[in-house]
């Protein structure tokens, strides 16, 4: 029987071989990271879970009713800071995404430095921008609003700019053909091919920007966070497991029907 | 355009039908509607930020201190940054190690085609969405009153996390996945890990590595910023510094905290255009 299986062949014992060494590299790393890392010992952190861990399962377990047209009522803000955030972003990134697309400038030159400027604006934490607009403009929602406006132009500046370079040129051509003039062009050529990815992608932004948003109160920036980091600071367990129920409830919701509304949309 | 073009008749162009236009104004009007409501109910003002924004200007400036001055300040502080930077790594690698080692049985108990049953396969994926709705700077935030204040509640926070993400992009994978290997296999009889092992595994492997570097570098983001809530690294010194009002502090580690994340990025996304 020994016979009937073949050797494995070379190039799979070579990545085979690949991987066992990362594998044992990633460990290695592991260890020395571990061990020059500021851990606690172990015993502070078994006294810390001794006392906190009972009330914290007393609280998950009982969740506080009270507190949930307080909770509910902060995930509406946040969901609407979501919208407002969302849609800033959508207009900026829409009008820096021409100045991002090559077929648009005529060459990569061109539009080298609309992509480094949505790089930059992409790995930019938005939750600094919160704490700069908190500390600029105060606390509330419309710091959180601007810090998610600005932030989201990094992503959507680049996906309206892909989608902007891969227009097909068909439609256009025929449309000048036929005689229209740049104004048609643009409505009947360019508008019904972007509009679906753009409304899709704005979509896709805002279920992202809504579980930003629910942290964004951490910092002061308004919505569902500011409630919340105080009852952690007070640990105040049933009334933190309803906060957590109401935003995982929300995320689920919106997230379903915003995919399924994508889904029909692309 | 030329001026003796004749004009389009209007009856050239044909109207889209009308259940489409109906469907985009009813959209429209939607998105309208619920934009008004948002614009109420959260008391944006966007004519403020235009009218305030000399003073947000002005904050800019402390931010930045004066060019003769920067020098002497930053090289006094950049020292003092270099263990929390380290630490944030160190905090960011812990979290994508246990994070990819925790998603990997997960991901193929949430998987249809490699589950073991109905049961499990939902449990696995109810668990992998609650740790993805809840955002890393949260579950740090909650971790930090349970374990002690420091880079260990970071760590776990990106663990969980990360698993919660590792776990649905890998599963997504494995659904995807050329079913014949596996059939073979299991035709032959291999059990389940062997199926995995041998079907599975060699079609997904570079896809996942791929992933997991992704999944480090929303972690590196990550780590930078959950010291806010006092689970360690750099963005602990930045809460330190915001507290005193030290706005060139606080500037400066902005400037390094984008350095770092800029950095990484171009790093893993060269590996990662290598793998595919």
């Amino acid at each position: 029987m020994t016979g009937t299986v073949p050797p494995t062949p070379a190039h799979v014992r070579r990545a085979r071989a690949v991987g066992i060494a990362i594998a044992v590299l990633a460990v290695v790393l592991l260890v020395v990271v571990l061990a020059t890392m500021d851990l606690p010992t172990w015993t502070r952190v078994r006294t810390g879970l001794n006392r906190t861990l009972p009330p914290l399962w007393r609280g998950f377990t009982n969740p506080d009713w009270e507190v949930f047209p307080l909770a509910f009522g902060a995930m509406l803000q946040t969901l609407y800071m979501a919208v407002l955030g969302t849609l800033l972003g959508g207009v900026l990134a829409f009008g820096l995404s021409f100045l991002a697309a090559r077929n648009l400038l005529g060459g990569t030159a061109r539009a080298a430095p609309g992509k480094a400027l949505l790089v930059a604006i992409r790995t930019f934490p938005e939750i600094l921008l919160a704490i700069i607009f908190v500390a600029a403009a105060g606390p509330g929602p419309t710091a959180g609003i601007m810090a998610m406006g600005i932030h989201s132009i990094g992503f959507l500046g680049k996906i309206f700019s892909d989608v902007i370079e891969g227009i097909d040129q068909g439609p256009m051509e025929a449309i000048r053909a036929a005689g229209g003039d740049g104004v048609h062009v643009f409505l009947y050529a360019v508008v019904p091919q972007v509009l679906p990815e753009f409304a899709s992608n704005l979509l896709y932004r805002f279920e992202i920007n809504l579980r930003a948003a629910t942290i964004l109160g951490l910092v002061g920036a308004g919505g569902i966070g500011g409630p919340l980091i105080q009852r952690l600071q007070f640990r105040r367990w049933d009334e933190i497991s309803t906060f957590l129920i109401v935003i995982v409830g929300f995320i689920v919701v919106v997230d379903f029907i915003s995919s399924t509304i994508r889904r029909r949309l692309v | 355009m030329a001026p003796d073009r004749p004009a389009l008749a209007a009856a050239a162009v044909p109207r889209p039908p009308l259940v489409s236009r109906l469907r985009g104004l009813v959209s429209l009007a939607v998105v309208a509607a619920v934009v008004a409501v948002a614009y109420r109910q959260t008391d944006f003002d966007i004519v403020a930020l235009f009218t305030g924004a000399a003073d947000f200007w002005r904050f800019f400036g402390r931010l930045v201190p004066p060019l003769s001055e920067m020098g002497s300040n930053w090289g006094a502080y950049l020292p003092q940054l270099a263990k929390p930077l380290i630490e944030t790594l160190q905090i960011a690698y812990v979290g994508t190690f246990f994070g990819t080692l925790l998603a990997l049985p997960l991901l193929f108990l949430a998987s249809a085609n490699t589950a073991i049953d109905p049961v499990t396969m939902w449990v696995a994926r109810v668990l992998l969405t609650v740790l993805r709705s809840i955002p890393d700077l949260l579950w740090a935030a909650i971790l930090v009153p349970i374990l002690v204040v420091g880079p260990l509640p970071g760590a776990v926070a990106l663990t969980l996390f990360s698993i919660g993400v590792l776990a649905k992009l890998g599963s997504e994978t494995v659904e995807a996945i050329d079913p014949g290997p596996l059939e073979a296999l299991r035709a032959a009889g291999a059990g389940r890990l062997a199926t995995i092992v041998y079907a599975v595994i060699p079609q997904v492997a570079a896809t996942m590595v791929s992933f997991v570097l992704y999944v480090f570098e929303i972690n590196v983001r990550a780590s930078v910023i959950i010291g806010l809530v006092g689970a360690g690294g750099i963005g602990f010194t930045l809460q330190q510094r915001l507290n005193f009002f030290d706005y060139t502090g606080v500037g400066l580690i902005i400037v390094v905290i984008f350095a770092v994340v800029l950095v990484i990025d171009a790093i893993s996304v060269w590996a990662r255009s290598r793998l595919i």
